[in-house]
Parts: structure tokens; sequence; C-alpha cells
């Protein structure tokens, strides 16, 4: 052992030589556990190549280069000085000794993941040493992904030709259900249709004298007049805006540390929801949304769509180390690529950021180019006018402006030569300034013995800035008079300090006034005004006070220790009548601007000082002209900065913004290069061109992504699932159509149809599929648990923002006011990052629909949150869906739910028992109470009374689900 | 079918069954559980103690002996612009260190309470983070990403797991009482796992929300609504009993009466003896250090009723004034660490030294957390330290550890992780495997992925394991 430990010690060479023997030996035993090698020579592109790429080039690729090392070229493998590959010797290639054992028993050292290789596949790898290695020239390898181009999604969506015997929904649903031997379930009931259908198209309840209408209308076009009333009522645009909102992942506050809430984010909210009512082709939303500030220069209604780029969190932290800098810009953009590739293609493109895509065919020079796409953005807010309002509104204030400047030049001549006459007398003045300056580290001053209670810090310039009076202590001493002099100012001892401070909501006293008697000095009092006053215990002798900023500090001269500079001390004995018992006026100042101040304020003459309030006075008119004028509304669109967007981009190797790699284009997804028209823009075209042509090929026609994604979102939504169950991913990782063909044909159609989502809401639901009844049968759950072949309507659970409508509806308190600034569930703090506290009380203004609600990342507000409204930090394809005993919490207690009950119980008014159980069963269900259900109801309300009743019903999972 | 299709779809489902917070209804949540664990675990809970602002490595954990010969000369070799941007000579630490314990372990004299527990901490002196920001550090540290959006560990061990009672929550976040960490609730998210994962908030000084009947509602009245309720629901699921769902909400408003009951009693600290509130230092004068010593005695209340995760938090997030409400001490850190250290070490120690002796740590993992480290450094011009991703100190401790051990170190003078460098990662994957977890299977496919707490990264770290 000793031995061996001394050649460790000693010479590297030496292990390698020890490590050799092992492998002697363990190589010796592989040869005898491995078949004997296949006649004829080994073929590199047949065998080698497929071992290379799918289990060693992850991570050993020039993208990455794991260990310095890349297997895509024959370069690091021969010729350099590790010898990675000797031909003909594979004991002496280390790329064969890494992939078997070191000692028997041990795992090889690669590959590091997954399994280890194959007796076969070691087998080739040495055989193909054997007989000399041959690379064939110029042959580069790549990590195959587990899909390539020809994966389903990839494929141009197969349109109908005159042949095609399936016209309808129906035809598809209805073939692979009898071909499983399952048949669908009979239509639903009229009262179920109409719920379905209003809440659907909607998200609220129908009114129980709707239901009846329906219920009697013997038309049998009665469900197409349905959806078409409900299609044109401004409620669907809410409803169907929301989902769309939860796609694009639109919060509103800013995320990460300081979580700012962002106020100018609602016009893009509106804007979802009016052109969802309006019908707009969902194509040109699609190009609104990347690129709409460059074709709709100076139309609002087209830019603002273009606020879709900045919809997601994005740090907002400075950081002076340029590296975390540049960390930070990759991050933000990344998460405008992954946004991008999600929502419309239904491609995970962030995966691609440190290496190709693993399981779809994504190379991560894919993602660089759209990264070179998007590199000009930058969040933040621009004033929301046309060109013309824009140059109004300069021409109006640019005058100001320059009125203001010119005033404040003649006061700032003025005010030099007030003090350039002064400095001529600086020895005079001086003179009046004898004692040392203000310490931040601790200034005394002593007086006559005075008997007093209280002791009052008066602030009359402020050290770092004379011009204000509020300053910063870490402590107030006061000190009695005699031999057993003590600070009895300490709390301690029984005194208390007042002064106005500044304040945090959340922590009340972090910089409050107590800090100053704490005796302690790490925690400074920040006031608000310009005194504080130390109450003492009792009256009492005293004649000396010290006080600083910066006690026991080496660098004092920060500006957090700001103090005063000019001041005085009074003291009182009743708290009214005061005294003066010293001043700072006769020290010499604390700096040159302190100084400044003072020489200027001693040498105004009463002209100077007329002339003066003159120019202060017309600058207060100019100012108050300024403020007359309306500002510009500020929206939440970013900025594009064209510098930024300039190239030239690089590949950032294993995701790195520091390791550059190959040079980049904006250019189109290799992944669709054999379906849609490829493009390639060159290095100068600007960053709006850039996103222009990523629009236009997004939203191409022979793009089968773009409408088949779209198509399955809108079958998501009618019916819980989509026909592919992962919205947001049609690769590898994601799920397999339940229906291609049907998924085809309704991407079809969109497109065909010009892309109308109310087209496509009256053919799904126009469909037998949709009107079917929600019933389980057994037989039919045998074969198909899920319900995915549609064999019923599946059931569902309303949403948190339908929840809440309801409620609002069910106690007739709705305010269906549209659009504009949001309502908030929380309370708002800000004290550097932002704090989000839910509200015990909700008040009238947030009786809106919920789509209205300004909704912050990382907040949690009650119901909403408990049941399930996404933190909108990432894009939300499908809503998860809980079960959970702080929903029941919340809907049983919160102030919100007994409001709505007393509200519902007014509604339903005074009546006999029997007519107030229906009509609360009416308001709620759209339907009578039956059986049991009267007989409970009239008990429950002669026992407690309505409210009661209503708390219970708004509770109830009748209220909360839907058939 | 290919077995990673397979995962996926069973996850699939795992998003829309119904889960209820892992409080009771154990056949439902055998459902919900993708990761069963993978051999037997040696701690079943977990306590999460977290100082937000990165509290300094070399100030309390590691000591660093050359700075004190270099005080007030400059760092060799590099010229460093961090967070702040320029950075001065290097500074010593303001306390001295101390050989403690049978370990001999060189120990700071601001954290005397501590000190008696370092024979028994794993310390892994070689962190470091991807990031020098608050808000990404705080979440990189508790969710395995340093961007916003994902589940904290916290959630994914309530996922994997499952819950242990059948009265309170299964994951709590206790957040100081001067506020929330940098980033707030994000810290204690349930990501993209169901809302049963996230943590419930509560504090001695704060209960949990909804708790209380609402005012003005009778005992009378509340148990008409009940019974009424329970009548209409029961009728309700009973005409659709294949939906299970409808079940389980029955049995959540069970579970949310007896959480009524429950969760008042454990925050109610009046029955704990006089010594334990001695002990704790909820006595102290300091406001404080008096509400966190409370808030630690309530983590040892919620850990022995069953309460599987809880992450309590010492001090808060960036205020207007650097380093007054967390451990971010920029430029004055004697003052600041002299105010945050005797907050944390008292409680902190009497807690571990309460779950020693009452024998929950036995199955209880503890695990010591900050953000990033500090610089060698002082700040231009203060006597603070800025921010340092490249290394810093975290801890483990309890069930499972083994105590006494430092895995990993920084170079000579703190600035970086040399010694076995360590990721967050692998710090997970060596929790996750301390509690029969298996870091590369515990995973939750969300938009293209099978994600993980320790992202696509992982490695236990056999050296601190018993």
């Amino acid at each position: 052992m000793r031995n061996d430990v001394s050649i460790e010690v000693v010479s590297i060479e030496g292990v390698e030589r020890r490590m050799m023997r092992l492998k002697l030996i363990v190589f010796a035993w592989i040869l005898a556990s491995l078949p004997m090698p296949v006649c004829g020579k080994v073929d590199f592109v047949e065998d080698v190549k497929p071992i290379l790429e799918s289990r060693c080039l992850r991570c050993h690729n020039p993208n990455n280069d794991q260990g310095d090392l890349s297997l895509a070229g024959p370069t690091n493998l021969f010729g350099t000085d590790r010898s990675l590959v000797v031909p003909g010797e594979p004991l002496q290639s280390e790329l064969f000794l890494t992939v078997i054992p070191d000692e028997v028993g041990a795992r090889p050292r690669m590959p590091k993941e997954g399994s280890l290789l194959s007796d076969a596949q070691v087998r080739i790898l040495r055989q193909w040493i054997l007989e000399g290695a041959s690379w064939p020239p110029g042959l580069v390898l790549r990590e195959a992904s587990k899909a390539d181009t020809s994966w389903w999604a990839y494929q141009p969506i197969k349109r109908a030709n005159a042949n095609t015997q399936f016209t309808t929904i129906d035809h598809f649903i209805r073939a692979q259900l009898e071909a499983t031997g399952i048949v669908a379930n009979r239509l639903a009931d009229r009262r179920t249709l109409i719920r379905r259908a209003t809440y659907d198209l909607t998200g609220l309840p129908p009114t129980v004298e709707e239901v009846e209408a329906f219920v009697k209308d013997r038309d049998s076009h009665a469900f197409e007049k349905l959806v078409d009333r409900l299609l044109g009522s401004p409620r669907y645009g809410e409803r169907w805006g929301r989902h769309w909102l939860d796609v694009i992942r639109f919060g509103e506050s800013r995320g990460y540390e300081q979580n700012h809430l962002i106020n100018e984010a609602w016009p893009f909210r509106d804007y979802v929801i009016e052109s969802i009512n309006e019908d707009k082709a969902f194509d040109q939303l699609i190009r609104e949304h990347l690129a709409g500030d460059v074709f709709g220069k100076g139309d609002l209604h087209v830019t603002i769509g273009s606020a879709f780029l900045v919809a997601g969190p994005a740090d907002s932290v400075g950081n002076q180390d340029p590296i975390q800098k540049a960390q930070t810009r990759a991050n933000t953009l990344d998460e405008v690529i992954r946004a991008t590739g999600e929502t419309f293609l239904g491609l995970t493109i962030g995966c691609s950021r440190c290496h190709d895509h693993k399981f779809d065919p994504i190379t991560q020079r894919d993602y660089y180019q759209f990264y070179a796409t998007f590199a000009g953005i930058e969040h933040g807010t621009v004033p929301w006018a046309t060109p013309e309002q824009l140059r109004t509104h300069a021409a109006i204030l640019e005058p100001l402006h320059e009125r203001r400047k010119a005033l404040q030049t003649q006061q700032s001549s003025m005010d030099d030569a007030v003090v350039a006459r002064a400095r001529k007398r600086l020895s005079e003045y001086e003179r009046q300034w004898l004692r040392p300056a203000v310490q931040r580290t601790g200034t005394e001053e002593r007086f006559d013995p005075v008997v007093a209670r209280y002791v009052r810090l008066i602030c009359d310039m402020q050290d770092e800035n004379p011009l204000v009076r509020t300053f910063n202590l870490d402590e107030f001493e006061v000190w009695s008079t005699g031999e057993n002099s003590y600070n009895v100012a300490l709390a301690v001892h029984g005194a208390t300090a007042r002064g106005a401070a500044r304040t945090i909501e959340d922590f009340p006293h972090a910089y409050g006034p107590q800090l100053t008697i704490d005796g302690k000095f790490g925690e400074r009092f920040l006031s608000a005004a310009e005194s504080l006053t130390i109450e003492l215990a009792k009256p009492v002798e005293i004649n000396r006070v010290f006080f600083s900023s910066a006690r026991g500090e080496e660098f004092y001269s920060r500006g957090e220790f700001r103090t005063v500079a000019d001041y005085r001390i009074q003291v009182s004995l009743d708290g009214h009548e005061w005294t003066e018992v010293a001043a700072g006026s006769d020290r010499k100042p604390a700096n040159e601007a302190h100084q400044r101040m003072r020489l200027y304020w001693a040498e105004l003459s009463r002209e100077e000082q007329k002339e003066r309030d003159r120019i202060l006075a017309e600058l207060d008119e100019v100012d108050e002209a300024i403020g007359r004028l309306p500002p510009l509304p500020q929206v939440w669109l970013g900025s594009r900065d064209h510098a930024d967007g300039a190239g030239p981009f690089h590949v950032f190797v294993s995701g790195n913004p520091q390791q550059k790699g190959d040079v980049v284009l904006p250019a189109s997804l290799s992944t669709l290069g054999h379906v849609v028209p490829k493009y390639e823009l060159p290095p100068d075209a600007d960053e709006a061109q850039r996103r222009l042509a990523l629009a236009e090929w997004i939203t191409h026609p022979d793009n089968p992504l773009t409408a088949r994604v779209l198509a399955n979102r809108i079958w998501h939504y009618h019916f819980g699932t989509g026909i592919v169950d992962t919205p947001s991913d049609f690769g590898y990782m994601g799920g397999r159509p339940t229906h291609p063909e049907l998924l085809d044909f309704l991407a079809a159609r969109l497109q065909e149809g010009g892309w109308k989502l109310k087209d496509m809401h009256r053919l799904i639901m126009l469909s037998d599929t949709y009107q079917q009844a929600s019933t389980w049968r057994a037989e039919a759950a045998e074969q198909d648990g899920e319900g995915r072949l549609l064999w019923r309507f599946p059931p569902r659970r309303l949403s948190a923002e339908e929840i809440r409508d309801t409620m609002l509806v069910v106690a007739g308190q709705l305010e269906t006011k549209m659009g504009g600034p949001g309502f908030r569930l929380y309370r708002y703090l800000r004290d550097n990052v932002s704090t989000y506290l839910p509200l015990d009380r909700h008040d009238r203004e947030t009786y809106r629909r919920a789509v209205y609600h300004q909704n912050a990342r990382a907040s949690v507000v009650d119901l909403m949150t408990e049941y399930d409204q996404p933190d909108c930090t990432f894009s939300t394809p499908r809503r998860v869906q809980t079960t959970s005993p702080l929903q029941a919490l919340t809907m049983l207690n919160h102030s919100f739910t007994l409001d709505m009950a007393n509200a519902f119980a007014v509604r339903i008014g005074a009546a006999d028992v029997d007519q107030q159980a229906r009509r609360a069963f009416q308001l709620a269900y759209q339907r009578d109470p039956r059986g049991e259900e009267l007989t409970r109801l009239r008990t429950a309300i002669r026992t407690s009374g309505l409210r009661a009743v209503c708390r219970a019903i708004l509770n109830s999972s009748e209220l909360i689900f839907l058939d | 079918m290919n077995p990673m299709i397979d995962t996926t779809r069973r996850n699939f489902l795992g998003n829309v069954t119904t889960g209820l917070m892992g409080i009771g209804l154990q056949q439902l949540q055998a459902s919900e559980i993708s990761a069963r664990p993978a051999r037997p675990a040696k701690a079943k809970r977990v306590l999460q103690i977290f100082c937000p602002g990165a509290a300094s490595h070399m100030d309390l954990w590691e000591h660093k002996p050359v700075l004190e010969k270099m005080h007030d000369r400059p760092l060799p070799g590099e010229d460093v612009v961090s967070f702040m941007g320029k950075n001065g000579p290097l500074m010593k630490s303001p306390w001295a260190f101390k050989p403690v314990g049978e370990s001999g372990k060189m120990f700071t004299t601001l954290l005397p309470h501590m000190a008696q527990h370092v024979d028994d901490m794993a310390f892994f002196h070689g962190m470091h983070s991807q990031t020098n920001t608050h808000g990404p550090g705080c979440v990189f540290v508790n969710t395995g990403h340093p961007t916003e959006g994902f589940p904290s560990a916290g959630a994914w061990i309530s996922h994997g797991l499952g819950s242990m009672n059948d009265n309170l929550p299964t994951y709590v976040a206790i957040p100081d009482i001067r506020g929330e960490p940098p980033n707030g609730k994000a810290n204690w998210s349930n990501g993209f796992l169901p809302a049963q994962h996230q943590a419930i908030m509560m504090a001695a000084h704060q209960p949990i929300r909804n708790l209380a009947r609402p005012h003005g509602v009778s005992e009378v009245e509340e148990k008409t609504t009940r019974d009424l309720l329970g009548f209409l629901n029961e009728h309700y699921a009973n005409q659709r009993a294949e939906e299970s769902v409808l079940r389980a909400r029955i049995k959540a408003y069970e579970l949310a009466a007896r959480m009524q009951l429950s969760a008042p009693d454990v925050s109610d600290l009046s029955s704990e003896p006089e010594h334990m509130h001695k002990l704790y230092g909820t006595d102290s004068p300091n406001r404080l250090k008096s509400a966190y010593a409370r808030n630690c005695i309530l983590v040892r209340r919620l850990l022995e009723r069953g309460v599987r995760y809880v992450n309590i938090y010492c001090s808060s997030r960036a205020s207007g004034v650097d380093g007054l409400l967390n451990w971010d001490a920029h430029k004055t850190l004697k003052s600041d660490y002299e105010r945050h250290g005797p907050i944390f070490d008292q409680p902190t120690a009497a807690l571990l030294t309460d779950l020693k002796q009452s024998g929950l740590m036995e199955d209880t993992l503890v695990l010591w957390t900050t953000e990033f480290g500090r610089m060698p450094t002082r700040q231009e011009n203060s006597s603070g330290r800025d921010h340092n991703p490249d290394g810093f100190t975290l801890w483990l401790m309890g069930a499972g550890v083994k105590g006494g051990v430092s895995y990993g170190a920084t170079d000579d003078f703190g600035r970086r992780a040399e010694q076995n460098p360590t990721t967050i990662w692998e710090f997970y994957s060596t929790v996750l495997h301390i509690l029969g977890l298996d870091y590369d299977t515990l995973s939750w496919y969300h938009n293209g992925l099978d994600r993980r707490l320790t992202d696509v990264h992982g490695r236990v770290i056999h050296e601190v394991l018993v």
C-alpha cells in the first residue's frame, strides 16, 4: 500500500501505468467474456457513428465541450497529446479504456449518464480501433434527437379531398368509437346543454329565465341560435381572452426579487379581449404579437399586440458584474424564445439552449437564430400615444420646459453672484464659525444646567443636501448633571422618542425614532421631517447632549450616514414652551455645499430676496402649467433597441454567454425546413425586419404547426383535454394525437375559414360529440377509462375565475364594466422590493369579472390561488386541478363568501319558506329543489335563516361542477 | 409502449388526479405520488432554515486565517468587480474563530450557542451558485432553478412522500416577522406541481389564513350551514359515484374542519413550559429575537405533529437600507451581523437541542441554507462585503448525516469554491437520497420535459452520509 501511495505522489505517469496494468487485467477478463468479433471490417457510418452519436455527443460536442473534448469530428481524437485513439492499439486508446471498468466490478468512467455501453458496442469500438480507426473525411457527427423531421407534427396538414367520407367532427369520433366497440352517449338534456354552452363560451351561468326559454324552445335550430347569441356577447371575449392570457403568460408584475407591480399592462389585456370579441383573424393576432409595432406603426390597436413579447417576467435588478449582467440578459431573452416556441408552434425550443434538443429535431443553432431575432427587445413602458399625439404633446410642453430652463439659469446665475460676493468676505464669515464641524461619528453640545422634561433636535440643513431638513441618527444622548451623570434619554430609563420616520408597512418601526435611544449604534432613525423629540421619564437637570449617525464607522462619509449640518437643540418642561440651549450655526461648515448654502443666506440682500421670490413664483407657475397638461399615458410595450439588436450573434457554448461559438443569423427553424419556405436574413437586417420575417414564417400557410396547435387549443378548452393532451408540446415528450385525422381536419378548416375562432366554436359545439350527455357508463369506461375517445362529454369543475364570477352573479353583485385598470385582491407594499398581502375584505370595486384582476407574480390570493389560477410566471397551456382543505377554509371563512351570502339572501327576498327555497335553487342551479332537498332547505331556513342556506349553496359542489 | 412515454402519461394523470394537500386520504394520494421511495429512508421529515440576504460564509462557518494575515491588502491576482461594482482590499472577519467540539472545528465567536452543535453538522464549504442576485439566488437554492416558476424543494418532497398527518398541512413556510424573503412566496411555491404541494404560510405572529369562522356567524348558524352543505354535497356526489373528485371534496371539508381545531392548538405556545421559553429565548427583550424564537418553538410543534417539511426564515428582504432586514451586509458588516447573529443564534441552537432531546432528530433532516456567499474583500469605501456567487457554505444535520464533517472548501481567501466544488443540485441529490428518494426519478412533466428538483444534474455526496 505504502508503495502505491508513493507512486501517486511521485509521478502521474506512474499512476497511469498502474491504471494500465489494471485495465489489462480487466481487459483479459472482458475478452474472455465477449463473443468473438464478427468477421469482416467494422463500418464507421453503420457501426461506430451511432454509438458516438447516441452515447457520447450529448456532452462531447462543439457546443457543449465537456472536458474540452468534442467527438463530432476526428480533430480531438488523433494526433493530440491525449492519444484518445491510437489506431491499431485499443489498449493505448483512452476512448476505449474509458468505457471499460478500471477494475473488476467497477463502473467504467464513461458514459457518465445513462446505462453503460453494451458488450457489443464495446466490441465494435475495439474492433474499429484495431482496424485503424478510420474516420470518413469531412463527416461531422450530431447527437440524434429521439424524433426527427419525419415526426408526425412536422408533416404537412392532410387536407380533405373529394373522395373523403369524413366531413364532420362526428364522423371522426364515431369511427374510432366503432373501432373500439363503444357507443356514444345520447344527447344531453336542454338544461345541461345551456349551462354547458353558456359557461363554455362566457364563463358565467345562464339566468333561470334563459334556461326556461331554451328548454321550451321547439325550434330545431334552438342550440345553434343559443351558440350564436353567446358568441355575440362581450362576455365571450372575457372568457376566451382569459384562456389566451394563460397561454401567453400574461402577468402584471415584473417577477424576481423586486417584483414591482406593472400598472400599464392592462391595455394589452383589453386588446386580447377585444380582438377575440371581434373575431380578429388569429394569424393576424399572432403577427401582431410578434411584430405589431413594426407593421402597425402609429396604429395603437395594432402596436399594442406586440406587448406579447414583454408579457413575461424579467429580472429588473441592476448588476455591475458584466458576466452576471450578460447572463441575466440571456435569461430574459430565453423567456421570450420559450414563450414564442411553445405558444405558437408547440415546440419546446428552450430545451436547445445548452445543446441540441434531446428529443426533437431542434438544434442549438435554431435556438440562437431565434435569439438573434429577439435581441432588440427591452422590457418597460413607453408613451401610449400616436405619433400625432406625441407631436401635439411635445408642441405644448417644449416652450414650457424652455421657460423653466431660462428661469433656472436666471436663478443660478444670481445665486452664483451672491455666493461669489460672499466669498470675498469669507474670512469675515469664518470668524463666526469657530467650533469644529458636526462629526457624523459623534458631536457634543454642552450648555448651562437646565431642568428639562423634553429635549428636541431641529434640523435646519442636512449635510448631504443642505436644501432638505431630513436627517439620520443612530443615537441621541442626553446627560444629566452631577457626579453620577447618566444618559437620561435611554429607553431603559423610561424615555421615549418621537419624530416622523420613513416607514415600511409590514415592518413599521424599521427606521423609527426609538432607534436613537436604544443604546445601540448599528441601526439608524431615518427622519421624514425636521425634528426628533425625546420625552424624559421625569424632569431632570441636564447640561450635555451627544449625537451621531455613524458611531464607530470607518467609512462615515457614505451617503447612508447623512445627518444634521445646521441644527438647534431646545428644551422644555411642558412640551409647549421651548428654550434653545445650543445651536450648530457657529460650527464650521460640514462640507463645501453646506458652506455655500450658509454663505448664500447670509449674503442675500433684501432686493435679491425679492428677485429670488419672483423667479420662484414664476417657476411655480410654469410647473403648474406643466402639471395641468395631462401626462401621456404609458403602456407596458417595451422598447426595441436597435443597437442591442445588431449582431453579430453567436451560439453560446453550453448556454454560457461568455463562451461564444459559431456565428448565427436570424433565420427560420431547421425543424420545419422541409415543409415551410426557409429564410435567413443578412447580418445587417434590423431587428424589426427580423421579427417581421419570423411572424410571416410562423403564420405561413404551409406551416403545419401553427394551425394544428391553435386548433388543438380550441378543442382542449371545449373538452377539457386536447386531441394532443400537451397543448404547448407537439414534440416527442408531448402526447400523441388521439384523433390525428380530426386534428388535421380542424387545422385545415381553421386556415381555410380565415383563422376565425367563432367558426371553430360553431363547428365543434354543433356536433353531437359536444352535445352528448356526460353520463358515465361502466362498460364504456372499461374500454376507455379516461374518456379520450369521447363516448361521453367530460364533466368539469369551474375555473377559479368562473367560481368567483359565479358567486358574484348568484348574489346579484357582478359588475360587468369592461376594460381599464384592473382591481386587486391584495395589498401592495413596496420597500425597494414588493410584498403582496391578500386582503381580508373585498370591497365593491372588486366585484368585477376575475379576468380584470391585476395578477401579480408570486402572489397568493385566497380563492383564486386555491382554485388553481396559475402564477403567470410560465405559460400555462393546461391548468392543473386540485382539491384541498384550503379551498374549504377560504370558501367557508373568507368575508367575501359571507358578503355574497348576505347579498344572495337579500336577492331571494322575503317570501314563504318554500318560495325562498325554490328561489335559492333557481338562482344558483337554475332548477327547483326536489324531494329531500326541499325538506332540508325548509329546516335550515327555519333554524338559522336564509344566509346560512346561501353560504352552504355557495360552497356546494353543484355550484362549481358542470355536467 | 416506450417506457419514457409511459412515465409522462402517468405524470399526466397525476396532473388531474385529486390530491388533498397531502392530508389524509391515503388512497387518493397514492395515485398522485409518482416517485415511491427508492430505498428505506434515513429521514422522514425536513427542517429547512433559510437566512436570506446571503449570509457570509467566512464570517459564520468557514474560517479563513489568511484574511487575518492579509487584512487591508489587495486580493492577489484579481481586481474584483461584483454586483455593486468595485471592491477594496481584503477584510478579515470582525469575529475571532475558536476551535469547538470534539472535532475542533474553528468556529465563529459570533454564534456561541450554535457552536455546541458543530460536531453534528456536515458542512458543504464548496458551494457555488449561478447568480449573484438575491431573487434568482433564493429561488435557485429553493427550487434548483435560477429562473422563476419552479416548485420548491418542500413541494417536491410533498409530491414525493405525501403527508404524515390528517389534520395539518404537509409543508409549512414560516416567514420572519420582518417580512418575506427576496422573491417572496416564489420561495415556497408549488410551481407547476398541483396546488396541494404549496407551502401553507403560518408563523407564531401570523395564523393560517381563513382558519377562523367568519365574524357574525354563530355556532348554530355554522352548524346549519355545514349540515346542509354536507347533505347537498353528498347528494350530488351520490348521483355521480364515479367522480372521485366529488368525494374528495367532501373529505377536504372534513379535513378543513379538523385543521380548524388543530392549527390553533399547534400555534398556542402557552402550553410550553417556562424552561422551554427560556431555552429558545422567547423572553428576550429583543423583539425580533423573541419573535424568531417563538417561530422556532412552532417548528418543533409542527414537526412533532407530523408536518413533513418546514421552511423557516430568519430575516427578510433587501430594504431601503442594506443589511438592515437581512444578512445582506454591503456596507456595515459588523453592526449588521451583531444585529442578525444574536437573533439567529440562541433560538436556532435551542431548536436543534430540543429536536435532539425529544428524539425527533432521529428521523429529521435539518438543512441550513442561504442564497450565496460574500466577498473576502470589502466593498469599495465601506466596511461591508458584496455578493459572491462563487463560494459559500450550506450545512446538513440530523438523520442520515455524518456529523463533524466538512466537505469541500473555498480557496485561502474564501473567494471561490476550490476543493470539491458543489452545486445546489448535488446538495439536494443528497437530501433526497437521505429521504429515500432518487433525484433522477422524482419528476413531473411540464412544457416539454420531465422536470426535476436537480434540473438535468445531480450526484449524491456520499462523504456526508453515515
